[in-house]
């Protein structure tokens, strides 16, 4: 008896010693490498997957929106907090601030997402048109990438043409170790990557969506056409501009696109912020309850005071903030996003508690793509453009009927239209690049001084973290 | 091949049965001074069978005619002796070796100390017991060499950082894996915003003794996780004789303790007033226009308001402790129940930690050949905390509450006149009475009073085991234990105030579960061939763990009477969602063998296969090797002059290689892609970059020492030197952000440490006589921890401090997480601002130093000494240098024992040193926005020639004083000594006791951490705001003090 049991236990230990399936679990929650584009919903996802990373808490969600705006004189910082751009709107930035680090560390991680996809659909099980549709959108969210990082790291493209040093660029994927070094291409290189890449989105971008909702989440053929107009208009091509803008802006009012995603303004303005998928929207990153923007990422947490924001950013009712201008009538429809609160006034553009049901962050407006094409009319015509004006006035009187702007010379219309960028595109992440595309200085605000291109201040550092992993790249004048 | 197994085996066993005549034998046992020794172990050699001596030292036993008897007692010598025909037996036991007899548990076993070639150091359990602690291993400060245990701060069960032999990973874990009954037990923080130490689900008093295996003769038994030191914990066991009851109850008072002066009301408008004019905005008195300026107010009945924050967030707690075990023994059974009950409250209102256990061990021999037991523990314990801001993670946490009572304005209450809380629902700050300008923070007292934290485990710890022994020589025994826990995590965020705000009110559940089973089978030889002894044991070994948790968090409160889970809300968001599994298998043996008891070598060896490494690189092999030779068993230094003092002398060395995979994910080979959503619709994204040549990180560790015992063992010496080569890091070695590569980083062995130094542990007893003794132990353990190599090119890491700050570098030739800040040159008496030191590169490389002052007032804020403009301002990135390293270069403890008849005294001291802290909290407390600052501000600088430390105070000054800016002058001198512990007892003479039926009475009074000695500045030089990072240690970021707890209690024996 004693043997037996004996010997069943030494056996079966023997025989228990090791179990070799439970050596090589299989994870249940991830997707390996292996797996990730084996089925036409997977490839769906992965493209769904790079648009997640345009829309991160540190990039389109509304940090970088926010960097754009804050280094402007449209607003006043309310809490000096290091962690909500305070060292951005006061022009202390360093190369190991956060923003600087997070913002370049999350754009770049949406162009290897880019990248990864490209390479990962070549052999999904997918038919061709499909596969280019995809390639393209990811073609699309790399270039707008790019663009991205070129308005804050880089000098502007109008200074020298493009001439001075823009970002890596990087247009393979990474998967492993040993990419480490690699040296700064110049803006106009990177600005001829960003032109390449939507040249070739347009071609193979499909002309629509089957509902509003992806048309508005989605890049279709007039997203990267407009995208073409705010990247020619930063190079100063403005003939581009025109020829691009062709294309989804008609010659004359009505103006609307004519092909594709029937993109046009709505008659309110304040619908365009409360229903997110209308045809102005050309581009916006959608947020639900289950897909949330983070904790101070969002516009809302930025601008909106308690108990719906952090209120870090009131608008700057002085001096030289658009709040304070005469040429913003009082009859506006759009000063009604400026609500006055607790001795402040805030733009209220994105009124909803961001950690429960934040709103929308705009991308692409198709107000801006009319702006954008009157000023390359404004600017290429010799006098007065009529469509320039036409256009500019097309947004204006959508908000205040009772304007009718007739600038007197061609330099009045181009003012009027900048002007009217502050006001139409306020808190939607343009200020910055329309001081710099323009050689223009930042207006002084608060106790924040006055910055010009001289400065070095003008553009931000590169990231520390890159500067010290990547042995080619080289630190921005001054920093 | 079966049928030899088998017959070999009953050849054996027959040959345990032969009988032999008997007689009954009598007799007495003394110690050295002729005292009875009761309890002493009789037993005859070779067997389990014996008895134990009573009060009076007498016996009587029935034994073999040719057989021998063994004497032991706790603390005395073993003697051993032929019975021969007599039946009349007195021993005198003596004192001499008695450390060196004791029975210390080793890996898979246990061994005698004085067998043991390894470095091993043991602490008993009545020394961790009756201590106000949460955890065992809180109670292990300043106890051993080699094994340093810091506390981080005083949040109540916040895990302690432990440290054997220093550092001994860059990216995985450095905690030792810490082993319960022989199986590995789960170990960390399973909290959220309350910490959850799961080593306390371990009742303290339930520990017979931990031992911590240092060396690799010791540790590689455990191979791939013994890098960073083994901690065994041996839970206690009946002891021959009857029942024994024990009670233990303390109840305790416990306080913050260093708390730094802040400003008061008066104070705070003087100094913030006098930085607005300064900056060129002067204050204007309200109503005026800028709103603008700091003004004081009086409450209703017209007193001024002068709001000490500190005793809004802290208060006295009170606790208690409760613990009964009963034990007892005979020749078959052994047995041992406990139960027990803890309720502390700690310093912070509403950190309330309560836990409840019941403990079961058994150990029954069934027959000669057979032995079953098995040991059970539940564990039911929940700790309730505010969000204390002190955890990993959280400095910078604005609802913090180790950083609201030094940053808000004393000027304002935390309740308006009509007894509504004082808060500004629109800015979402706290109202700012008559202040003009904005102030910034929460109001604390809402936030304790509505936000709520809990951390709640359910857990079982058990195994059984069955011993077969074939022979005296030969035995099998296999272990099945499991770990099951279950821990429930609760958040609520109200939706008034505070950091509830931004999700409207917010209430989060979520459920963790941990399942662990391992299963051991040990063969063990253990035989003497004449003056060969000889031990060898093989086994195998599977442990299997599974983790998951998930979750949701409802936001959007529908009312404010909600606060919990199941109450309205009006969205849900997942959260806490996690799953993994991993599991080892393992083949280990062990041959110790020894001549004579004078020559001594272990061989031992393992081999891990690992499930978190590609198939190709599964498993790994580890060993260690030692070497002993006792020289004072050796006849010539017996009969030398030497041999008259030394009462032992040992040599040992060893050397060995062992790994480390504690904390590698599950998974970490894989490339993944996540699932997620975008909008409404679903997504997949690259996540993770794996490395399929992933590896245990290994360590090759080396062992040199001695000990030594003197003037009969009133003095006891260990020495040892170590040296840990550690190798084949895994790091997260970085990626140019550029890359885009998920998290900017790959996990690849590439990194290279080092660590040596010396342990020095002294125990004495400078006065032994029979009413007074003192016994002193003192123990002392160099570092020097030296980064060897890193990733790519040796690139720096910045570590940082809660995503906001990295005081801390990892840099190859210096010590790990060492201090890099700009150099600062104190403050120019000329014009109040602060100098700092830039580093100038020219194009050769060469660094020169430049001066430059910085001036928030002005538009050029820095300009060069002679006030030019500067080329740029001092940034860390550009002008950082080293400061000096943050890992202790020596610690130590000092524990004293006097005993004066029923009086015992005992004070514990713990002391560490040679390294520096960076002192954050300082930067936030001297930081010129509208936060309040430390009493030291008011020395600030007024007027030219002031020689102070305060630069002049200009209003939004963020970067003179370091809040935006790391610099030298907030790195500090870390050296201290604390006393511990401090207890006074009295023993009631048993004389008294015995009338009554009890056994024995103590009544102690204790204070826990009762003064610290040091030149720190902050609240206390011994902190770990990053809890058990690696690579930032001694970080002091807004982090709450440690707590002082006074206690009273009482001992009973039955």
């Amino acid at each position: 008896m004693k043997l037996k049991i004996i010997s069943i236990l030494i056996i079966g230990a023997i025989f228990a010693s090791c179990q070799k399936d439970r050596l090589s679990p299989i994870p249940q929650t991830q997707l390996s490498d292996a797996v990730a584009f084996d089925t036409p919903e997977r490839a769906l996802q992965q493209v769904n997957g790079i648009y997640s990373a345009l829309k991160g808490g540190q990039f389109y969600a509304g940090r970088y929106l926010v960097y754009q705006d804050v280094r402007g004189e449209e607003f006043i910082n309310l809490t000096n907090n290091g962690v909500t751009a305070f060292l951005t709107w006061n022009f202390t930035v360093t190369p190991t601030a956060n923003e600087v680090q997070n913002f370049w560390a999350a754009a770049y991680a949406t162009i290897n997402r880019a990248n990864v996809v490209i390479e990962g659909l070549t052999a999904a099980p997918i038919a061709d048109n499909l596969r280019k549709n995809y390639i393209a959108e990811a073609k699309f969210v790399r270039a707008l990438s790019y663009f991205s990082l070129l308005q804050i790291y880089a000098r502007p493209f109008t200074e020298g043409n493009g001439n001075k040093p823009g970002v890596p660029l990087r247009i393979t994927a990474i998967t492993s170790s040993g990419s480490n070094n690699i040296a700064r291409s110049t803006v106009a290189e990177v600005y001829a990557q960003i032109v390449k890449d939507l040249n070739e989105a347009e071609t193979d971008l499909p002309l629509n969506y089957a509902t509003a909702e992806l048309n508005t989440t989605r890049a279709h053929r007039n997203t990267a056409v407009a995208l073409k107009t705010r990247v020619y208009l930063s190079m100063g091509d403005y003939a581009k501009v025109i020829t691009e803008g062709n294309k989804m802006v008609s010659a004359s009012a009505p103006f609307q696109a004519s092909t594709g995603v029937a993109n046009k303004l709505n008659p309110s303005i304040a619908t365009t912020f409360t229903s997110y998928t209308t045809a102005e929207s050309v581009l916006s990153m959608p947020f639900t309850g289950l897909d949330l923007p983070g904790t101070q990422n969002s516009l809302n947490s930025y601008y909106n005071p308690g108990p719906n924001g952090n209120g870090d950013f009131a608008l700057n009712t002085s001096g030289n903030g658009i709040v304070a201008s005469t040429a913003w009538g009082a009859t506006d429809a759009r000063r009604a996003f400026n609500i006055a609160s607790g001795g402040q006034t805030y733009l209220r553009k994105w009124p909803n508690n961001a950690g429960s049901l934040p709103d929308w962050a705009p991308v692409i407006r198709y107000s801006e793509v009319m702006l954008n094409v009157a000023e390359a009319e404004a600017r290429q015509a010799a006098a007065v453009s009529t469509r320039g004006l036409a256009l500019l006035n097309a947004v204006r009187q959508r908000s205040d009927a009772t304007v009718t702007l007739a600038p007197a010379t061609k330099d009045d219309l181009i003012n009027a239209i900048l002007l009217e960028r502050r006001i139409e595109l306020l808190g939607e992440g343009f200020r910055s690049s329309d001081v710099t595309r323009t050689g223009g200085s930042f207006n002084a605000k608060g106790s924040v001084a006055a910055y010009g291109p001289s400065s070095n201040l003008y553009i931000w550092p590169i990231s520390n973290n890159e500067l010290v992993t990547n042995k080619e790249m080289v630190q921005n004048d001054g920093y | 091949m079966r049928k030899l197994v088998f017959l070999v085996l009953g050849v054996v066993l027959l040959a345990g049965q032969l009988l032999a005549q008997t007689r009954q034998v009598s007799g007495r046992v003394t110690d050295a001074s002729g005292n009875p020794v009761p309890n002493a172990s009789v037993t005859i050699k070779g067997t389990n069978n014996g008895t134990t001596t009573n009060a009076d030292g007498t016996f009587a036993l029935t034994v073999p005619n040719n057989s021998r008897l063994v004497l032991s007692a706790v603390g005395l010598a073993v003697q051993d002796v032929a019975v021969s025909g007599r039946t009349d037996f007195n021993f005198t036991l003596s004192q001499e070796d008695r450390s060196m007899q004791e029975v210390v548990v080793v890996g898979y076993g246990t061994q005698r100390r004085k067998d043991i070639t390894g470095t091993i150091a043991s602490v008993k359990g009545n020394a961790i017991k009756n201590l106000p602690v949460q955890s065992f291993d809180q109670a292990l400060s300043g106890q051993m060499a080699g094994v340093s245990v810091t506390m981080p701060n005083g949040v109540l069960n916040n895990p302690p950082v432990i440290r054997v032999r220093g550092v001994n990973s860059i990216s995985l874990s450095s905690f030792p894996l810490v082993v319960v009954d022989g199986v590995p037990t789960f170990t960390g923080n399973a909290g959220g915003t309350a910490s959850n130490n799961i080593l306390g689900d371990i009742n303290p008093n339930d520990i017979e003794s931990v031992e911590v295996l240092k060396d690799a003769a010791a540790a590689a038994i455990y191979g791939s996780r013994a890098s960073a030191g083994v901690l065994l914990i041996t839970t206690r066991k009946g002891r021959q004789g009857r029942a024994r009851v024990n009670y233990d109850g303390w109840v305790g008072y416990t306080k913050a303790f260093n708390l730094v002066d802040v400003l008061n009301a008066t104070e705070y408008t003087t100094i913030k007033n006098e930085g607005l004019t300064n900056a060129g905005t002067p204050p204007v008195a309200a109503p005026g226009t800028p709103a603008r300026g700091f003004f004081t107010q009086n409450d209703a009945n017209g007193k001024l308001i002068d709001t000490r924050w500190y005793d809004v967030v802290y208060r006295t707690g009170i606790s208690q402790n409760h613990s009964v075990n009963v034990s007892g023994a005979n020749d078959k059974t052994s047995y041992f129940f406990s139960a027990g009950y803890t309720n502390q409250e700690g310093m912070l209102v509403g950190n309330d930690f309560r836990r409840m256990t019941g403990r079961l061990n058994v150990d029954h021999k069934v027959s000669s050949w057979l032995q079953l037991g098995g040991n059970m523990n539940y564990t039911n314990s929940i700790n309730r905390a505010p969000n204390t801001g002190s955890l990993p993670g959280q400095a910078f946490s604005i609802a913090g509450l180790g950083r609201l009572p030094i940053v808000l304005a004393p000027n304002v209450a935390p309740f308006n006149a009509d007894g509504t809380y004082n808060i500004n629902t629109v800015a979402n700050t706290i109202g700012q009475g008559n202040n003009r300008t904005a102030l910034s923070f929460y109001n604390p007292q809402y936030i304790i009073d509505n936000n709520k934290f809990s951390s709640e485990n359910d857990r079982i710890i058990g195994n059984v085991f069955a011993q077969l022994n074939f022979t005296k020589w030969l035995n099998f025994r296999t272990v099945y234990g499991i770990d099951n826990l279950n821990v429930t995590n609760k958040e609520f965020r109200a939706a008034l105030h505070g950091d509830g705000v931004q999700f409207a009110g917010a209430a989060q559940n979520t459920q963790q579960t941990y399942r662990r089973w391992d299963w051991q089978n040990l063969l063990t030889f253990d035989k003497a061939f004449g003056k060969n002894n000889v031990n060898l044991l093989v086994g195998n070994e599977q442990q299997y763990s599974n983790s998951q948790g998930w979750g949701a968090d409802r936001r959007g409160q529908t009312d404010p009477f909600y606060d919990e889970y199941q109450g309205g809300f009006g969205t849900i968001v997942p959260a806490g969602n996690f799953y993994g599994e991993n599991y080892l298998v393992s083949f280990l043996g062990r041959l110790n063998y020894n001549y004579a008891g004078k020559y001594y070598v272990s061989v031992n060896a393992r081999r891990d296969g690992y499930s978190a490494f590609a198939p190709e690189n599964k498993y790994g092999n580890f060993y260690g090797g030692s070497l002993g030779w006792a020289v004072s068993e050796e006849g010539f230094f017996r009969n030398s002059g030497l041999g008259k003092n030394i009462n032992s002398l040992r040599l040992k060395a060893s050397y060995g290689l062992v790994g480390n995979n504690q904390g590698i994910n599950d998974y970490a080979f894989y490339s993944f892609f996540n699932s997620g959503l975008y909008g409404t619709q679903a997504n997949l994204f690259y996540s993770q970059a794996g490395n399929r040549n992933l590896r245990w990180e290994s360590s090759k560790k080396l062992d040199l020492g001695f000990d030594m015992s003197l003037l009969s063992s009133r003095i006891n010496i260990e020495f040892a030197y170590y040296k840990n080569d550690i190798n084949n890091l895994i790091l997260n070695n970085p990626q140019s952000p550029s890359a885009g590569i998920p998290g900017n980083a790959i996990l690849t062995n590439i990194g290279s440490m080092k660590n040596t130094g010396i342990e020095l542990t002294l125990n004495t007893t400078p006065i032994r006589n029979t009413d007074f003794t003192w016994t002193s132990n003192f123990n002392i353990t160099t570092l020097k921890n030296t980064v060897t190599a890193l990733a790519e090119g040796n690139a720096d890491i910045f570590v940082q401090t809660s995503g906001l700050e990295q005081p801390s570098i990892i840099r190859v030739g210096e010590s790990i997480g060492s201090f890099y800040a700009v150099r600062t040159k104190g403050v120019n008496p000329t014009n109040g601002q602060r100098i700092f030191v830039q580093r100038i590169k020219d194009a050769s490389g060469n660094i020169t130093e430049r001066d430059v002052q910085y001036n928030h007032a002005a538009a050029q804020r820095w300009t060069n000494m002679d006030g030019t403009p500067a080329t740029r301002g001092a940034d860390q990135a550009s002008d950082g240098q080293i400061i000096g390293p943050a890992l202790p270069k020596w610690t130590g403890g000092w524990d004293n024992t006097v005993r004066f008849k029923g009086f015992d005294f005992n004070l514990l001291l713990f002391f560490s040193g040679g390294n520096y802290v960076y002192n954050g909290t300082k930067a936030g407390l001297r930081d010129q926005r509208n936060w309040n600052n430390s009493k030291d501000v008011l020395t600030r600088w007024q007027k030219p020639g002031d020689v102070t430390e305060i630069p002049r105070i200009v209003f939004g000054d963020n970067l003179s004083n370091g809040s935006a800016l790391v610099q030298s002058q907030n790195v500090e001198k870390g050296n201290f000594i604390k006393g511990r512990n401090i207890a006074i007892g009295y023993t009631i003479p048993k004389t008294m006791m015995d009338r009554i039926g009890i056994n024995s009475i103590r009544f102690y009074a204790a204070v826990q951490n009762a003064f610290t000695i040091t030149n720190y500045t902050g609240f206390d030089p011994e902190t770990s705001t990053n809890g058990n990072s690696n690579g930032s240690p001694s970080v002091d970021r807004n982090s709450v003090p440690q707590a002082r707890t006074i206690l009273f209690g009482v001992n009973v024996g039955f």
